[in-house]
C-alpha cells in the first residue's frame, strides 16, 4: 500500500499545480508572452528533470548516515567508483512510473504548439541531458559537502527549493533575480532553456553557453569531491 | 609488499568560538597528530600484529594503507600501488575487515551479498563456489549461508562477514579488531580461521586487536604503536626477551612451611597453601631456585614468563 500512496501523493501534487496554471489562464491569455501550452511545458519539463534526478540520485539523501557511521570506509575499499554507491546506488524505480505521464503530456501539449520541428525536439532532448549533468554536478557537490561538514540534508533541501523556482518561466522573475537564476545558480539553464529550445526561442550563444556551464560545474564538482576525499577523516571508527 | 616511510597523518578538528561569524569565515582548527613519521615494511605472506591503546594510530595506519585516508605526508606503497589513488587493480587485491562494520545486506541472506561481491570482484563461477565451500567449511557455518543476516547472532554474522570480505582471495588483508564484542568461543573460531586462511591462501595479514590473545596466538611479528609512533617492531619472542625483566616462580608445597622460611627467598606475591608464587628479577632466577631447592619442600615447581600484557603496559607507560 505504501508505494501506492506515495505515487498517489505525487499525482495529487502534480494535478493541483496543473489546475493552478489552468485557473490562472482562465483570467489571462498570456503570462509574460507565453501561452497556456508553453507554460504547461515549462512545468512538465521541470517535473521531468526533477523526477529523473530523484530516480537517479536518491542515495544522496542517505549519504550523511554513511559518513557519520564510517560505513563509507567500506565503500571506499571496493573496486568500483564510489559514485556507483553513494550517488546512483539507490535508484528509485517507483518514480519511473511518473515519467510516463510527464513525457506523454509533453508530447501532447507540444503537438498543439506551432513551429516545433524534429530539430527543436532534438535540441530539447539534448538540453534535458545537459540539465541532468548540472543536477549531477549539484549532487556531487552535496556529497562533497557531506564529507567536509557532515551536512547533507540542508544542502539538498536548498538545492530542491532552488530548482523548484524553475517550475515556471524565468521571465516571471524580476532582474537581477532572473540573471542570478540563469548564470550564478543555473536553474534557468536547467529548467528554462530546454523548453525555450523546443519553442525555437533560444539563441545559439545561450545554447552553447548552457553546455559550457554544465561542463564547468561538473569539473568543479569533481574537484570538490577530490578535495573532500583528501579531507575525509573516517568518523565512527 | 608494503613500504611505509615517514608516514604522518594530522587530523584537523574545528574549534568553535562563541562568534558565529568568526566561525564561518575565520574558523580555527585544532590539529592532532595521529601518526608521526612512521616507517615499516611488511613482506609477502607475513602476519603482523598491530597493537596499541585507543587513539594510538592503528586504525589510521590501516585506513591509509587501504586507501581510505589521505596521508598528510610520507610515502606509502602497497602492492606496487599508491593506495589513495584507489585503482581497481589494487582494491581487488585487498580486503578490509572491520569488527564494528557490516557489509552484508541486512534483510537478505549472506549468499545474496556474496553474489553481489562476485560481480563486483569479477570472480569466476567455479572459484566463487569453491571459495564459499572452503571458507564455510573452515568456519563451520554452511547452515547459515541462506539465513537472513538480521536473524544471525553477532558471532555468526562475523563469520559470514569474513566470507564476504575474503571471497575474492585477497593478497593482503587488514583485520581491524575482528574479534571485538565476541564471546570466547567465537573469538577462538575467528582466530583459528585467520590462521588456517593464511596457511591455505598465503595472504599477508595485518591485524589490530585490543585482545592481546589474538596477536599472541596469530602473529609472529608485532608492531607496537602509541601516540602515533612505533615503539617496537619485531618478533613476539624478542619483545619478551628484551623487555621482560622478571619471571614468576610458582611452587606447590608438599607440606606447610613457616612464613619465615618463605620470606628468606623473597616476599611472595601469592601465598595460599599449598601454592606460593614469587616474582623475581631474571638475573636472580638461578640463585632463587637454588634457595628454594634447599629450603622448601615442594611437589611441583614452574617458572613462568611475564605476561605480554604487562610488558606492553611498560612500553606504553
Amino acid at each position: 500500500m505504501g508505494p501506492l500512496f506515495f505515487l498517489f501523493g505525487k499525482l495529487i501534487r502534480f494535478v493541483l499545480m496543473f489546475f493552478l496554471i489552468f485557473i490562472i489562464f482562465g483570467k489571462t491569455r498570456l503570462i509574460k508572452g507565453y501561452a497556456f501550452n508553453q507554460v504547461v511545458i515549462f512545468y512538465l519539463t521541470f517535473n521531468l528533470i526533477d523526477t529523473i534526478t530523484q530516480i537517479l540520485f536518491r542515495e544522496v539523501y542517505r549519504f550523511r548516515y554513511l559518513v557519520l557511521t564510517g560505513a563509507l570506509d567500506l565503500i571506499l575499499t571496493k573496486p568500483y567508483h564510489p559514485f556507483l554507491k553513494v550517488l546512483v546506488g539507490g535508484i528509485d524505480f517507483l518514480d519511473i512510473i511518473m515519467l510516463i505521464p510527464y513525457v506523454g503530456l509533453i508530447f501532447f501539449f507540444a503537438h498543439n504548439i506551432p513551429g516545433i520541428t524534429f530539430f527543436s525536439i532534438f535540441n530539447f532532448s539534448l538540453l534535458i541531458f545537459n540539465s541532468l549533468l548540472i543536477a549531477t554536478a549539484f549532487h556531487i557537490i552535496v556529497l562533497a559537502l557531506g564529507i567536509l561538514t557532515t551536512e547533507v540534508d540542508h544542502a539538498i533541501m536548498i538545492y530542491r527549493d532552488m530548482t523548484s523556482l524553475g517550475r515556471f518561466p524565468m521571465a516571471i522573475y524580476q532582474e537581477p533575480v532572473r540573471s542570478i537564476f540563469t548564470f550564478v545558480i543555473p536553474i534557468g539553464i536547467m529548467m528554462f532553456f530546454p523548453p525555450q529550445a523546443l519553442f525555437n526561442l533560444l539563441s545559439f550563444t545561450l545554447y552553447l553557453l548552457s553546455f559550457l556551464v554544465s561542463l564547468f560545474l561538473i569539473f568543479i564538482a569533481l574537484w570538490m569531491w577530490g578535495v573532500a576525499l583528501k579531507k575525509y577523516q573516517s568518523w565512527g571508527g | 609488499m608494503i613500504t611505509v616511510k615517514n608516514l604522518t597523518k594530522i587530523y584537523q578538528t574545528p574549534i568553535r568560538s562563541k562568534n558565529m561569524i568568526k566561525d564561518l569565515f575565520f574558523r580555527q582548527y585544532k590539529q592532532s597528530t595521529a601518526l608521526n613519521k612512521v616507517s615499516f615494511e611488511i613482506g609477502d605472506n607475513e602476519l603482523v600484529g598491530f597493537i596499541g591503546p585507543n587513539g594510538a594510530g592503528k586504525t589510521t595506519t590501516l585506513k591509509i594503507l587501504a586507501g581510505v585516508l589521505y596521508p598528510t605526508s610520507g610515502q606509502v606503497n602497497v602492492l606496487g600501488f599508491s593506495p589513495f589513488e584507489k585503482k581497481a587493480e589494487f582494491l581487488k587485491q585487498i580486503a578490509f575487515v572491520m569488527g564494528q562494520r557490516n557489509q552484508l545486506i541486512w534483510d537478505l541472506s549472506p549468499t545474496d551479498s556474496y553474489l553481489l561481491n562476485k560481480e563486483i570482484y569479477e570472480i569466476d563461477d567455479d572459484i566463487f563456489k569453491k571459495t564459499i565451500r572452503d571458507l564455510s567449511e573452515l568456519l563451520r557455518c554452511e547452515q547459515l549461508l541462506d539465513k537472513p543476516v538480521k536473524t544471525l547472532s553477532l558471532g555468526e554474522r562475523m563469520k559470514m562477514e569474513l566470507i564476504a570480505a575474503l571471497l575474492h582471495r585477497p593478497r593482503l588483508i587488514f583485520f581491524d579488531e575482528p574479534t571485538i564484542g565476541l564471546d570466547i568461543f567465537s573469538q577462538e573460531a575467528i582466530r583459528d580461521f585467520i590462521r588456517k586462511f593464511q596457511t591455505q591462501f598465503g595472504s599477508s595479514i595485518i591485524l589490530t586487536s585490543h585482545y592481546l590473545e589474538d596477536v599472541k596466538r596469530l602473529a609472529k611479528r608485532l608492531i607496537v604503536i602509541n601516540k602515533g609512533k612505533i615503539l617496537y617492531d619485531g618478533t613476539l619472542k624478542t619483545i619478551m626477551e628484551k623487555y621482560s625483566k622478571v619471571k614468576f616462580i610458582s611452587v606447590v608445597l608438599e607440606k606447610n612451611v613457616s612464613n619465615n622460611l618463605i620470606n628468606q627467598i623473597g616476599k611472595p606475591i601469592v601465598n595460599l597453601y599449598p601454592k606460593i608464587v614469587w616474582k623475581v628479577e631474571k638475573k636472580h632466577l638461578p640463585e632463587k631456585i637454588t634457595l628454594i631447592n634447599r629450603l622448601i619442600p615442594y611437589s611441583d615447581l614452574t617458572v613462568e614468563e611475564e605476561r605480554i600484557e604487562e610488558i606492553i603496559k611498560v612500553l606504553f607507560s
